[in-house]
């Protein structure tokens, strides 16, 4: 059971305790209060810096809401446990949570009731689906609240947005950095370089983000003839005819970007069935879901091994101490992007309101479009650097490529992230 | 391989993808055709029973593993079809306390038949069941744990040297489906309890001065329909992930597969259910993937300017 996952537009707050009798939160509050006095400085009466998250906590895409709630509520937690905004006297940063849902429709809806009820705002998150996230930052835009994201798409930054900062390499970009690196990946393996692809993709925003200068571009640069190309309209009721396609083509590697368990199941049963697992067919494809550590349970290890997925953060090296904390307060067998992301936004956003010196959420914004950080919260995520440039974008963002091995979610590249070596079929 | 081939194996594996997946759809539209065709009621929460269905099924097999002593291949199924018990009783418990009041003999003198009342109902229904599941059964997807999904019979044809890949899932799954749907007609037709529905399903009024408990006919035909549905569910378990939300993915094709077989005919909605399976593969053939729903409607748009009643329309019958 989850118990959280459906208390949406709830707030979150670190501290909070159980209903007790006044007499003992009387001498409880005082004992803490002359703790306090001496220990940190003055907090600011009652203030506290409100942050919001708004994903999707309910439809197909509830899991990575969850996900992503995880790293919020762990920062938010850390961070409070730590002094709170030191500058604003050790305010409280609380947590708003929205449920997008899952449509764009609500996702908006969700957006514009939290432009409403929480005016005083300073910034937000999510809105994990690139769909989602493209309907949700023209409410937040409106409002001009500082809006971090982690979805691919390169139209949310395309649009001359001021207060959307995105913290993951865009669709485009993951796709001229992705195809280089898996080549060489298969030329290391084989001592030859692929000359045939499959392509087989979703339609949703960032899929056809991700496909559309592969398409145009990538594939005649690096001299890759496409022998399978298929679009599908996200969930899948049945792969036969898309598998059946690749059969018949029979690509060297495949690029299968799906958006979500159940669709990535389907494929991979089916490629198992006909013959064409991970010793036989490399695939690789993209976005947080293909690391979510229900894939491996709901696929299995043996048919899921050796899948690889491109996404734009991992627990991996460097953040082992992070993971260990991560795992050992959720449960959960690893750190994922989609918590690490979130995490890394609420770290991004107390950082900003630090050097604002104020709840204000255009100086938040301020704060952010000047950050040249490479150490502190910049380190959480890879590159090593935290700076954006004036379409919101952050300079230097890489990608990083995970893969199924044993059962479990590793990453296999860059180097200064990865732990684990690519497998790729020598055949 | 050469173009013969791959034409020949194309058309081979989508007949036969047609025919496994269709069955099973046809179960899931016998169970959505059973409560309309005996109650007139357009249960928005089919989709949501379909759900229920597969839970139970996990709990049974992979969550509790009850059934694991009876092993990956007999025990996936066995927990399929247990799921419907399971389903039927919630399927009466809600029309016991919440369906009836809006169907049946209480609503057959109201303007609209109860109709709006029910499409209200079962939408909140369905609402609960969606939002309750996920806070019962949490948001990670789930799937029954069985090497059946991922593996195929294989069958080498003289034609081409093409290869059949019969997947295994959902060849069992739609063994056991053609099975459910056989007992189901023979109920209907040859017992007491099935002539009872029959009549319930025909005239309620007449059938209360025949002798019927039409209440009580109409209860077990919810719940029949509930528990078939779930059945379906639990079968496709075995091959496909879910969350809470499953059921909206499938409630389309039902009703598609149930106003294609002709709104009241249980046989009917079993022919549908297979139309549809077979349109969804053979649409692949020719058009894109993200077409082949699509598809499912333009024939399914043909044959209701064809034969508006569906393939076995009662329709002409009941006026």
């Amino acid at each position: 059971m989850t118990k959280d996952s459906t208390k949406t537009d709830t707030i979150i707050r670190a501290g909070s305790v159980p209903a007790m009798p006044r007499r003992a939160a009387l001498a409880l509050g005082l004992g803490a209060g002359a703790a306090a006095v001496g220990a940190r400085p003055a907090r600011a009466q009652g203030q506290t810096v409100k942050v919001a998250l708004l994903a999707p906590m309910s439809g197909p895409w509830a899991r990575q809401g969850q996900m992503m709630r995880l790293g919020a509520d762990m920062a938010i937690d850390e961070i409070n446990q730590s002094g709170g905004v030191r500058a604003l006297g050790g305010a409280q940063m609380e947590l708003v949570v929205f449920d997008a849902g899952d449509s764009t429709e609500k996702a908006k809806n969700a957006a514009q009731r939290m432009v409403a009820q929480h005016p005083d705002l300073v910034g937000g998150t999510g809105a994990w689906l690139s769909s989602f996230t493209l309907a949700v930052t023209e409410v937040t835009e409106r409002a001009e609240i500082p809006w971090m994201t982690l979805s691919y798409s390169d139209a949310i930054t395309n649009r001359g947005f001021r207060y959307v900062f995105q913290m993951s390499p865009t669709a485009d970009d993951q796709a001229s950095k992705a195809l280089p690196t898996i080549l060489n990946l298969a030329k290391a393996a084989t001592g030859k370089q692929p000359t045939t692809i499959g392509l087989i993709a979703g339609n949703d925003a960032s899929a056809v983000s991700f496909m559309r200068p592969i398409r145009e571009t990538e594939l005649a640069k690096h001299h890759l003839r496409a022998v399978v190309d298929e679009t599908y309209t996200p969930p899948l009721s049945d792969a036969t005819s898309i598998v059946q396609r690749v059969r018949n083509g029979r690509p060297e590697f495949l690029l299968c970007i799906t958006s979500n368990v159940p669709d990535t199941k389907l494929l991979m049963d089916k490629f198992a069935e006909y013959r064409l697992g991970g010793d036989r067919l490399p695939k690789v494809g993209n976005g947080g879901a293909l690391g979510a550590p229900e894939l491996g349970e709901v696929v299995g290890a043996n048919i899921i091994q050796g899948l690889m997925g491109i996404v734009a953060n991992w627990g991996g090296k460097g953040q082992e101490e992070l993971a260990q904390r991560f795992t050992a307060r959720t449960g959960e067998p690893w750190l994922n992007q989609d918590s690490l992301m979130t995490y890394a936004d609420m770290m991004i956003l107390r950082e900003a309101t630090e050097r604002a010196g104020v709840a204000d959420r255009r100086k938040v914004a301020d704060q952010i479009r000047a950050f040249d950080l490479t150490d502190g919260v910049a380190l959480l995520s890879p590159g090593g650097r935290l700076k954006f440039d004036e379409k919101g974008r952050r300079v230097g963002a890489e990608l990083v490529i995970i893969q199924w091995q044993s059962g479990r979610a590793v990453s296999v590249f860059p180097p200064s992230v990865a732990t684990h070596t690519a497998i790729w079929p020598s055949t | 391989m050469s173009d013969p081939q791959i034409l020949v194996e194309n058309i081979l594996n989508a007949l036969t993808a047609g025919i496994l997946i269709g069955c099973i759809y046809g179960l899931m539209c016998v169970g959505l055709g059973l409560i309309f065709g005996v109650m007139r009621v357009v249960n928005f929460a089919q989709g949501d029973f379909l759900m229920l269905g597969m839970y139970a099924a996990y709990y049974l097999f992979t969550g509790w593993g009850l059934l694991n002593f009876l092993g990956p291949y007999a025990g996936p199924l066995l927990a399929a079809m247990l799921a419907g018990p399971i389903v039927f009783a919630g399927g009466v418990l809600l029309h016991r306390f919440i369906i009836s009041r809006v169907s049946g003999l209480r609503t057959t003198a109201s303007l609209d038949e109860g109709h709006f009342g029910q499409l209200i109902v079962t939408l909140g229904v369905s609402l609960i069941l969606q939002n309750g599941g996920l806070i019962v059964f949490g948001s990670s997807p789930r799937s029954v744990r069985t090497p059946l999904s991922s593996s195929a019979w294989v069958i080498e044809t003289p034609f081409y040297d093409s290869l059949i890949f019969l997947n295994k899932a959902r060849l069992l799954s739609s063994v056991v489906a053609i099975a459910v749907a056989i007992i189901l007609y023979v109920m209907l037709e040859r017992t007491r309890l099935g002539r009872s529905l029959r009549a319930a399903a025909d005239n309620p009024t007449a059938a209360t001065y025949a002798g019927v408990d039409v209440d009580r006919a109409h209860r077990i035909a919810f719940g029949l329909g509930s528990g078939i549905t779930a059945v379906a569910g639990g079968l496709i378990a075995t091959y496909i992930s879910y969350s809470p939300f499953a059921g909206l993915d499938f409630v389309i094709i039902m009703y598609a597969g149930v106003v294609l077989g002709g709104m009241g005919s249980i046989l009917g909605a079993f022919w549908g259910g297979l139309t549809v399976g077979f349109v969804q593969q053979f649409s692949g053939l020719i058009l894109p993937p993200q077409l082949q729903n699509a598809a499912i409607f333009v024939v399914f748009l043909l044959i209701l300017v064809l034969r508006p009643q569906g393939f076995f329309g009662r329709s002409a019958e009941r006026a």
